[in-house]
């Protein structure tokens, strides 16, 4: 008897584990409000998970974490990093199964989507009463991002802009001047085709928005998006930037560069003197020695007006928090003054906050960093929409053929219109 | 006193039974909770078109799969994932036989180069691949140095379209070896010495004992392998994944099904439509299988 009953009992006890596995995402929801009671009145010590894309950033940032978990005693906040593209795979699946992070890091290209399906917190009444975050404080373009029919779901954390970095030795050599705020189209090209020897290049023109041809867009007068949600490839003005652009390559002056792949590697052994790259780089650029002893960097040059795009992201708190209280009180923090203040001087980005950044720029001595912070009155936000993730690799599958000289500019510029635009039509 | 030791021998099988299921049961759940659940949701899901975060799926019947049959890259993908395929299965396949031949045999430190063959299969694809990377990289890559001092010109070997598939089917063949090769081993070891001894008695050499005794008999084994590193090579995901990302000039000959339908279902988030691509590598990889099964009878001798 007693042999029989064994095995039936470790299969039942295997089920049991089974199945209580697979319930506990649902209790963890149900019992919500429940959790922050026992855990206010008894002083017990709460933990936020606080998630984020940029290791970098991450070093830093735990130390004004301390400071926050300084002040606020019985609070400790868990840093979580996935890179980026598996960070978005790592919310989906958070969000789908209800066990998001309490308080995370939100994009301009998904915020959409997750502010539309009740995945994020409403601060809109969390900010009004509060006396440390004030929204008119950032950039309107910053804070308009976040806010999604009225309501504002995440506080803006940081900016970026994208700058012009040029190898002094090189343009030292070359008897060139460095680039400042007068550079034109012409200085730029000019220039490119002077540094370009046998086995080095004058610049780097990689097939890239953010870093690369939407600055030129922009600064030509033309628009990837229009604001009636229209692609804007097909723009004469876009059209125009896009095959100045690519002409730097099809002439010889940039080698053919595809996204990110190696790019970064390109300017520090000297093989191209100018790049474009978002202030995001600035730790990894100072932390490599060839780089900080021959480069620098400066304003994007102009055409019919002086354009960057920029970005910024927000802090985000998850619907479903068990700790809504303690995830606004660190997002709070982060917000407010004195925390955009300390991320400023700790050199973790440039605070989005009115006269922040200016502390930032004493964090590097080893480039001309106001470079990004003059950009931001010209700055253009980084075109978005409702389904940004998806146009933006429909439009590099289009484009690629005339960055390989297979197609006109004109033709594959059209051709990313037209499939953006399908795309677009899609989002209702 | 018959019915009695009748009863005792049926309550024995009955508890040789529930026994059994004991012991396969963490393998039925796994595979039911893992896979064989997934899979109906699977198709059940690739008739939706998807809202985010599982929530708002609506049904629209054949239209993920009307679009996947006019959508080109659909088919470049099948082709791509034929292509590598056809690669990786027979050279690799190829190679893990000579090396297990050769480990077969009377080798000082025979362990040690098993355990090397079989270290790329321990490593993690993705470190693998970030590797091979730079080791593939055209301006500063080891092998492109190498092709340099031979006076050979540098090659593209992640970005030209040409090219890129081969290097990707290199990683894959590299990494698969060691396991093929083990399976292999022990495939040759079943096979028993007294048959070698015979032939070379008949004076057979060691070509002639290779095709007549050896391939016949590890044929089963071989078998195995074959099906098992097809079905695999059919999903090849993260070396692609790794190396050609969209911007990629080579990625329309790359992409392959399985990193057409993780874009689609994750990135895109459209796991509608991701899941009719799966759908079309599952039904792909059943009728090869099927086909194979057939095939068997006319080449694989069990002993």
């Amino acid at each position: 008897m007693r042999r029989k009953a064994l095995p039936l009992l470790l299969m039942l006890t295997l089920l049991l584990a089974l199945t209580a596995c697979g319930g506990s995402g649902k209790s963890e929801g149900q019992s919500n409000s429940g959790d922050t009671d026992q855990q206010g009145s008894k002083g017990k010590e709460v933990t936020l998970t606080y998630a984020m894309w940029d290791s970098t950033q991450a070093k830093s940032l735990r130390t004004l974490l301390d400071e926050f978990e300084d002040k606020n005693p019985g609070i400790k906040v868990n840093v979580e990093v996935t890179g980026w593209s598996d960070y978005w795979t790592m919310l989906e699946a958070g969000a789908t199964g209800g066990s998001l992070p309490d308080v995370f890091w939100m994009h301009s290209n998904e915020i959409y989507r997750y502010a539309s399906n009740g995945m994020l917190l409403d601060l809109t009444d969390k900010i009004s009463s509060s006396n440390q975050v004030d929204v008119s404080k950032y950039p309107d373009g910053l804070v308009k991002i976040y806010n999604y029919e009225g309501k504002q779901y995440a506080v803006p954390k940081d900016f970026d802009t994208i700058g012009l970095w040029y190898n002094k030795t090189m343009f030292d050599a070359a008897g060139l001047s460095y680039p400042d705020e007068t550079w034109t189209w012409d200085d730029l090209y000019n220039a490119a085709k002077t540094l370009t020897k046998d086995g080095t290049y004058g610049i780097l023109a990689p097939l890239h928005n953010q870093e690369g041809y939407y600055n030129f867009v922009y600064q030509n007068g033309g628009t990837i998006i229009t604001d009636d949600k229209k692609s804007g490839y097909d723009d004469p003005k876009t059209i125009e930037a896009l095959e100045f652009y690519i002409k730097l390559i099809h002439e010889g002056l940039s080698p053919e560069v595809y996204g990110d792949g190696g790019r970064a590697e390109m300017v520090q052994n000297g093989v191209a003197a100018m790049g474009f790259f978002g202030s995001w780089n600035l730790s990894g650029f100072t932390d490599n020695e060839a780089m900080a002893e021959n480069f620098d960097v400066a304003v994007l040059p102009k055409q019919e007006r002086q354009a960057s795009i920029y970005n910024g992201l927000g802090n985000a708190v998850a619907f479903n928090t068990k700790h809504p209280e303690e995830a606004w009180k660190l997002v709070e923090y982060l917000g407010s003054k004195e925390g955009q203040d300390r991320q400023a001087e700790l050199g973790i980005a440039i605070s989005a906050y009115e006269g922040s950044a200016d502390l930032w720029l004493s964090s590097n001595k080893t480039y001309n960093i106001k470079a990004f912070v003059d950009m931001v009155q010209y700055g253009v936000i980084r075109p978005y929409s409702n389904s940004t993730a998806v146009w933006e690799d429909k439009a590099y599958e289009a484009l690629k053929p005339a960055f390989m000289g297979e197609t006109t500019v004109e033709e594959a510029a059209k051709n990313a219109a037209k499939i953006m635009n399908e795309s677009l039509a899609e989002e209702k | 006193m018959e019915r009695v030791l009748q009863s005792k021998a049926s309550r024995r099988i009955r508890n040789e039974w529930y026994w059994a299921w004991f012991f396969i049961a963490p393998t039925i759940i796994g595979l039911v909770v893992l896979n064989i659940i997934p899979i109906f949701q699977t198709v059940y899901m690739s008739f939706f078109k998807s809202g985010d975060f599982g929530k708002s799926n609506v049904f629209i019947g054949f239209d993920n799969y009307i679009k996947m049959f006019s959508d080109a890259q659909v088919w470049h993908a099948v082709a791509n994932t034929l292509l590598y395929t056809l690669l990786v299965v027979p050279v690799s396949i190829a190679l893990a036989m000579l090396l297990a031949v050769l480990l077969n045999g009377k080798i000082r430190g025979k362990s040690l180069y098993r355990t090397i063959y079989f270290i790329p299969m321990v490593a993690a694809p993705a470190a693998v691949t970030m590797v091979w990377k730079w080791l593939y990289n055209t301006q500063f890559g080891l092998i492109n140095y190498g092709l340099g001092q031979l006076g050979l010109p540098a090659v593209n070997w992640v970005n030209n379209p040409n090219v890129a598939m081969i290097s990707i089917a290199i990683i894959g063949i590299w990494s698969v070896i060691g396991y093929n090769m083990v399976l292999l081993l022990a495939g040759l070891q079943e096979i028993p010495r007294d048959y070698y001894e015979a032939s070379e008695i008949d004076g057979a050499g060691k070509w002639r004992q290779f095709f007549v005794i050896t391939l016949p008999l590890v044929t089963p084994t071989l078998f195995f392998v074959l099906v098992t590193s097809m079905i695999q090579s059919m999903q090849v995901f993260d070396v692609i994944y790794m190396m050609i990302d969209v911007t990629n000039p080579a990625y329309e000959n790359t992409v392959s099904l399985v990193y057409l339908f993780y874009n689609n279902s994750f990135k895109y988030s459209n796991k509608g439509y991701g899941s009719a691509i799966v759908m079309l590598l599952l039904v792909i990889i059943m009728i090869i299988t099927v086909f194979q099964m057939k095939a068997q009878k006319k080449w694989v001798n069990y002993m």
